[in-house]
């Protein structure tokens, strides 16, 4: 049998072994184990969520949040304000929640790791972007349909011409995208190409085994070599805590459970390293809205469709299209009552573009009594007035795309602005619980570098002081990347796998 | 309990002409589904964030009572106010429970009706067995 799902208590204690226990299969833990089990080694992948296809994938954001998310989404970060964090927690992790946006790593990123953290440089460059080739062409990726555009998307390209952001049409991990705006509950059309589609069923045909409702307690060790996992299967609807399970691991245990849980999990793990959970980082973002005369049903057409990177250096931003259902728009538009009844007659007609912040912030992660991860994380002020300027260039994109309003959702300023009066937001608050943000894209935790005393993994992604032991999920990742990160982690963990084979 | 809750969702997203409230939205079904669904942290907000708007109307129009008992223009100026408090913990108390009376509104189908969107269809439930056979639980 290639695949465990829960097993409740009476069953007995499940034993397994493989030459690598993979832990987490979204992308990094899914690229490592494929590229484990391509060249030959028995791989063995342990999910802590359930695996659901297309068809079992919800309709409604609410079915999102319960059956797809990590504790409905819920998981919010403790510091000036409380801004969730998005993960999901199903087979294919948060490749199945994401809009699947693929943007190779710059090479700048490179340089930076190898002058910050003595890893990296132009070598580690040249062998994940040939794995990014690969995952390109193993994952389809396309630029986003012309027919799939929707008129947010569409809008958003022409305000970019108008103002000369340097955009493009998004490059997506999709095939032939139909646009029914739907990434975010997972692509009930299957055109989106998470890992539970393709490298997760690849690695169970090349005879590996999945384990899925089966989260990983902790890692055992032998002599301080890592030896194989141990857990307690957990049904996905009820919680009922099920079988106790170990899967033994012959050459490898390979730790991709998220820039979160992994520290979690290795601090757990008995691993006294000092960095663990520390160096955590994010792109926080949020969105604008811009109101239009005539009608834009921003959930027609691809969730994400649009993107522009110029101001990735200066000040340090990434601005997207993003469409948000009508139920998540009921919460997110200001006050409650007639007035916000009101603003929501209005929702065929607005659009929300958002940016993300490359932040310098940096926080930790800590291990509740519970296992579960505590999150401790605040924008500084230079990070803010990015913030406050990311804001600034989505409202101009608006008012170039000709929206009549421009609704900011800041708290202490006024529900909407006139094209003419967003230069208001060049004083918007600079307090982070001003803003109704998401931290998107987290990194770090266990992050990588020469100095054992300055990190938890070295540059091949081997834990420091013990052997048997690698981080491949962007816990691992020392910076912030300031593009999304799905695919620094694909071609990062399928060179880490090449290593360990090595 | 329910029906305290169901005060306090209803108050945040009114029915108004012909655009349904969301005690237009099944919401008792709803509340229901809700609790049997959620981990004790998500009920135990929502219920917080009910406690926070039936007790604080003292605290928004400077009436002595709750929520409930106010009439249509003070439930409706007290929601508004409080949605907007200048005090984020009581913001955030507020946000939680529009969050998840908002899922129960936007995706109805009649509320997506008004908005020329089809219904959703169901919610599957659904995961894989050992044998890859759908599971619904």
């Amino acid at each position: 049998m290639s695949h465990v799902a829960f097993q409740p208590k009476s069953a007995p204690h499940l034993h397994a072994e493989a030459d690598y226990v993979v832990v987490g299969s979204g992308a990094g833990g899914a690229a490592a184990a494929v590229t484990l089990a391509r060249a030959g080694r028995s791989v063995a992948i342990v999910e802590a969520g359930p695996w659901r296809h297309p068809e079992d994938y919800p309709s409604t954001t609410y079915g999102g949040l319960r059956d797809m998310m990590d504790e409905w989404g819920t998981t919010v970060t403790m510091g000036r304000a409380l801004w969730p964090v998005v993960q999901a927690r199903v087979m294919g992790g948060t490749t199945t929640v994401n809009s699947a946006i693929c943007v190779r790593t710059p090479g700048d990123i490179f340089r930076q790791w190898k002058r910050e953290h003595g890893v990296g440089g132009d070598e580690l460059a040249k062998e994940v972007w040939r794995h990014q080739d690969t995952v390109e062409r193993d994952l389809f990726v396309e630029e986003v349909p012309t027919r799939s555009h929707g008129r947010s998307n569409s809008l958003a390209v022409l305000a970019d011409k108008k103002l000369g952001y340097q955009g493009h049409v998004m490059r997506r991990y999709t095939k032939d995208c139909d646009g029914t705006g739907q990434c975010l509950q997972g692509c009930r059309a299957g055109k989106k190409q998470s890992t539970n589609l393709n490298y997760v069923p690849e690695v169970m045909r090349r005879g590996g085994q999945v384990f899925s409702c089966a989260p990983v307690t902790r890692v055992a060790f032998e002599r301080r070599r890592a030896v194989g996992v141990t857990g307690r299967f957990k049904h996905p609807h009820t919680g009922a805590s099920g079988a106790k399970f170990t899967i033994r691991a012959r050459h490898g245990v390979v730790l991709a459970a998220s820039a979160t849980h992994t520290p979690v999990l290795l601090k757990r793990s008995g691993i006294k390293n000092k960095m663990v959970g520390r160096e955590f980082r994010a792109h926080p973002g949020t969105g604008v809205f811009g109101c239009y005369d005539d009608p834009v049903d921003m959930n027609t057409g691809a969730t994400q469709g649009w993107a522009s990177t110029r101001f990735r250096d200066d000040p340090g931003l990434k601005l997207e299209t993003l469409s948000l259902p009508l139920e998540m728009v009921a919460s997110r538009l200001s006050g409650g009552g007639h007035a916000l009844m009101s603003r929501l007659r209005d929702f065929r007609h607005i659009c929300m573009w958002i940016h993300a912040v490359r932040a310098e912030s940096t926080g930790r992660v800590y291990a509740a009594p519970g296992g579960k991860p505590i999150i401790r994380y605040t924008l500084d002020r230079a990070d803010m007035l990015r913030f406050r300027r990311g804001m600034r260039l989505v409202a101009d994109m608006h008012v170039a795309a000709g929206a009549k309003a421009i609704i900011p959702g800041v708290f202490g300023m006024p529900y909407s602005l006139k094209p003419d009066e967003v230069h208001k937001l060049d004083d918007a608050p600079l307090d982070p619980n001003r803003y109704v943000a998401v931290l998107s894209h987290l990194f770090g935790g266990a992050v990588m570098g020469q100095n054992g005393a300055r990190s938890v993994v070295d540059g091949h992604g081997q834990v420091h002081g013990v052997k048997g032991l690698s981080v491949v999920c962007a816990a691992a990742i020392p910076t912030n990347l300031g593009v999304n990160p799905q695919h620094t982690i694909m071609g990062l963990a399928m060179h880490f796998a090449e290593r360990m084979l090595s | 309990m329910y029906w305290l809750i169901r005060s306090a969702m209803t108050a945040l997203y009114p029915r108004t002409d012909d655009l349904p409230g969301v005690e237009d939205a099944d919401l008792d079904r709803y509340l229901k589904k809700l609790k049997r669904d959620s981990n004790g942290a998500i009920w135990g907000g929502v219920l917080a964030g009910t406690a926070v708007f039936t007790l604080s109307p003292i605290f928004t129009i400077r009436r002595a009572r709750p929520s409930f008992l106010l009439s249509d223009k003070e439930l409706d100026t007290h929601a508004y106010k409080l949605a907007n408090s200048r005090s984020y913990v009581v913001r955030q108390s507020v946000f939680l429970l529009k969050l998840f009376a908002g899922l129960c509104w936007g995706e109805h189908k009649d509320v997506r009706e008004h908005f020329h969107m089809n219904p959703y269809p169901d919610d599957p439930r659904t995961f894989r067995n050992d044998r890859m056979e759908q599971v619904r639980s």
